[in-house]
């Protein structure tokens, strides 16, 4: 128990998918100006990574290393990955119209965030197992839904703020953006 | 909508805030009004949508047609109008909540039951996706009581002015 509870920790904070591995900047930038869409965001995002982190290993344990098909797990991934986001689509358009009309706009941002990608390729790399795996990739996700909401309320807050023109905007978020990196190497050491 | 902006009470803070965003109206049913949301990035972020790399996928008019949805036509709209709309603020997360919070928690506790009680990762497998099941059809359940109490359907706010769009900044 205590393995999976440092797992979780390390996941979420010490290794942080954005700001310790810089992987899903895109959204980072781009769907934080306001915490709901931030919220929003980072709770479809980490649902498909947890889906897709499942279904990654599945593939990986039962398809590509009984036939040493290694060399294929990049694009395989991205089929998973896909896969995975036009299931959970589908599935929200058909549970429920009104919430597909309202979150459906966040999935295809999905697709295209390599976070995902990096997190099942992350995986596989370190030889974990089911549970692990799994456990990685919530934790991963819930880290970075933590430093999209976090992001977006200083944005919010800075919308409001008499800023240089020549630091408004992404300028000044960027400086932000690599103030938290730093606040967050204060886990680091806390584990591997 | 998603996109848009927060209207400031300025006079009113117990007032509950909007969402909103721009939607064109494409079909008059009677009293009932079709629209679909403006075209714009798929993020919101209109004035972020040039570094994005998801615009294209985003915008693509079969996306846009699949979140077409209805307005009550009391203010007498026609086919071409543009219009803000507006949902609760909080119905965003609640949304989000119950599309996705549910099914994720019970899928994590249905795999964290059977790892404990069996131990075996195709026993801990076919749990998780029991539990998936199930928690898609609670968050059906809990999606109709939400529509029910009107809490998912956009209103209309006015007709948007001319020149206005969704950018944030």
């Amino acid at each position: 128990m205590k393995e999976y509870a440092l797992l979780i920790v390390s996941a979420a904070l010490v290794n942080n998918v954005i700001l310790a591995r810089f992987l899903g900047l895109c959204s980072f930038m781009g769907v934080t100006t306001r915490i709901d869409t931030a919220v929003g965001m980072g709770m479809a995002t980490t649902f498909v990574i947890t889906v897709s982190s499942m279904a990654d290993w599945a593939v990986g344990a039962y398809l590509l290393e009984p036939y040493n098909l290694w060399y294929l797990r990049t694009v395989t991934f991205i089929m998973v990955i896909a896969a995975a986001v036009q299931f959970t689509e589908l599935t929200v358009k058909k549970v429920s119209p009104p919430l597909f009309q309202m979150l459906g706009i966040y999935l295809p941002l999905i697709t295209t965030n390599c976070a995902v990608l990096g997190i099942a390729i992350l995986l596989v790399e370190q030889k974990m197992n089911f549970i692990e795996a799994t456990l990685f990739g919530f934790a991963s996700s819930v880290g970075y839904s933590l430093v999209m909401v976090m992001f977006a309320g200083l944005r919010e807050r800075m919308a409001l703020a008499d800023i240089p023109r020549l630091f408004a905007g992404p300028p000044i978020g960027f400086i932000v953006a690599s103030l938290l990196a730093l606040a967050f190497m204060g886990f680091s050491g806390m584990t591997s | 909508m998603t996109m848009g902006e927060t209207v400031d009470n300025m006079t009113d803070f117990s007032a509950p805030t909007m969402t909103e965003g721009i939607a064109q109206v494409v079909e008059v049913d009677g009293n009932t009004a079709w629209l679909v949301p403006e075209p714009g990035s798929s993020c919101g972020g209109c004035s972020s949508a040039a570094a994005c790399g998801s615009k294209g996928i985003g915008t693509v008019s079969s996306r846009l047609e699949a979140r077409r949805f209805q307005l009550v036509n009391d203010a007498g709209l026609r086919i071409g109008d543009r219009v803000v709309v507006g949902i609760r603020e909080n119905a965003l997360l609640r949304a989000s909540i119950t599309a996705y919070v549910i099914p994720l928690a019970i899928l994590l506790t249905a795999g964290a039951l059977a790892q404990w009680v069996a131990g075996s990762d195709m026993v801990t497998m076919a749990a998780m996706l029991a539990g998936l099941v199930l928690g898609l059809w609670l968050a059906r359940v809990r999606a109709g009581h939400l529509m029910t109490k009107g809490e998912l359907a956009p209103r209309f706010l006015r007709r948007a002015s001319m020149g206005e769009t969704c950018n944030l900044e």
